[in-house]
């Protein structure tokens, strides 16, 4: 068994994660931190921080499926024991997601029609690749999927929110860092435990290739479908005074169009998949 | 064993290596033990110091007390990943070991 599954303890995940950057946090911030009011004052601002939050939902609810149906699917305990610790990772991800929505003023009955409402239809299909990979209990095409496809999207997604809410909401900003630092060791895991298997079962790569792909369309669809729905800046952007100065991939924040932010985006996503891939040995499958 | 460089290259060295004093960077996400040997990267304008690599997994710069050289191997706490570090184009790059 390769060396560093020695380290994906239990032990290590308390001190490093609830034991260290989420000490003392409520719901992944600070217990006095809060939402901006110029944010829940403007109507659409509001609308289009639900929307966005939505998406992060749902895709953390994908994460969780596709991480807990992996447990049973690994081949080794240590992986078993990491894939549990993710598995709690997601669920808290789901929880500190969710909560932001009620944050932003909506109620618990009304969670799933919101859920209904505002979901990127893109996104339930991306997530169906997933899930029926790790419903057949396909331990490599899961991993890929789950750890290097959806962790490296949600990785790019969630460091461009961050940058773009850094100064304008600090509440939000300091709940994704949360989830970030909980994304290395996701991405982590992907790369070196696929690396090794991808290098002992090569004749797993061209299926492995295919799901890579079909998701990747369905990534890029949602990345459209979203950006052409928000209705003016970018949806990280407070819309009042208080301009942020924010770049992400050379672009100013509170200035580019929606078609500058999804090219950057969709830009940044692929040439990470394209560097993950290439390091664990499979080959990146354009979609078109 | 704190530092993350794991093993120095084996070749022998004509030049001694710089020795580093670390301070805290507010990086917080691995056990406080372990804090100064990381630190968030500041994006491709980030210059790194000679006892610093970029970890290409989950982009956090490892700090070692010791300058850091091509065929050494380092460990990167936040990813769980073990680094091997390779001199391209002048450049010293960390590539992972699977
Ligand atoms: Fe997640
Ligand atoms: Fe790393």
């Amino acid at each position: 068994m390769a060396d560093f599954l020695a380290n994906y303890s239990i032990q290590k995940w308390l001190e490093s994660c609830p034991q260290g950057y989420l000490e003392d946090t409520v719901f992944g911030h600070g217990p006095d931190e809060r939402e901006p009011d110029d944010l829940l004052k403007n109507e659409s601002y509001r609308e289009q921080q639900i929307r966005t939050t939505v998406q992060l939902i749902a895709g953390e609810r994908c994460a969780l499926a596709a991480s807990s149906g992996l447990v049973n699917a690994a081949p080794d305990q240590a992986s078993k024991t990491f894939l549990a610790t993710q598995t709690l990772d997601e669920g808290r991800h789901v929880e500190i997601f969710t909560q932001r929505l009620y944050d932003l003023g909506i109620k618990p009955d009304d969670l799933e029609s919101t859920i209904k409402t505002y979901i990127n239809p893109h996104l339930g299909k991306f997530a169906e690749v997933l899930l029926e990979k790790v419903d057949k209990k396909d331990f490599v095409a899961g991993v890929v999927g789950q750890n290097i496809v959806l962790e490296g999207m949600a990785f790019s997604v969630f460091e461009m929110l961050h940058t773009g809410a850094l100064e304008t909401n600090p509440k939000f900003a300091h709940t994704l860092s949360g989830t970030i630092a909980d994304e290395r060791r996701h991405v982590g895991f992907g790369e070196n435990r696929i690396g090794e298997l991808i290098r002992r079962y090569p004749e797993r790569k061209a299926d492995v290739q295919r799901m890579q792909r079909d998701m990747t369309k369905h990534m890029l669809a949602t990345f459209h479908e979203a950006f052409s729905r928000s209705p003016a800046v970018a949806d990280t952007v407070a819309p009042s005074g208080r301009k942020s100065n924010a770049t992400y991939q050379g672009l100013k924040l509170a200035e580019a169009s929606n078609e500058e932010m999804e090219s950057a985006l969709s830009a940044t996503v692929l040439g990470e998949f394209k560097t993950r891939l290439g390091r664990i040995g499979l080959e990146y499958q354009s979609p078109v | 064993m704190n530092d993350p460089l794991e093993t120095a290259r084996r070749a022998p060295e004509r030049r001694p290596r710089q020795s580093f004093e670390l301070e805290e960077t507010g990086f917080n996400e691995v056990p406080k033990r372990f804090r100064k040997f990381y630190r968030r990267w500041r994006g491709p304008k980030d210059k790194l110091a000679p006892n610093e690599a970029l970890c290409p997994v989950c982009k956090v710069v490892i700090r070692s007390t010791k300058e850091l050289r091509a065929g050494d191997r380092v460990y990167c706490m936040p990813c769980m990943s073990r680094l091997e570090l390779v001199e391209e184009n002048g450049v010293l790059l960390a590539k992972v070991i699977y």
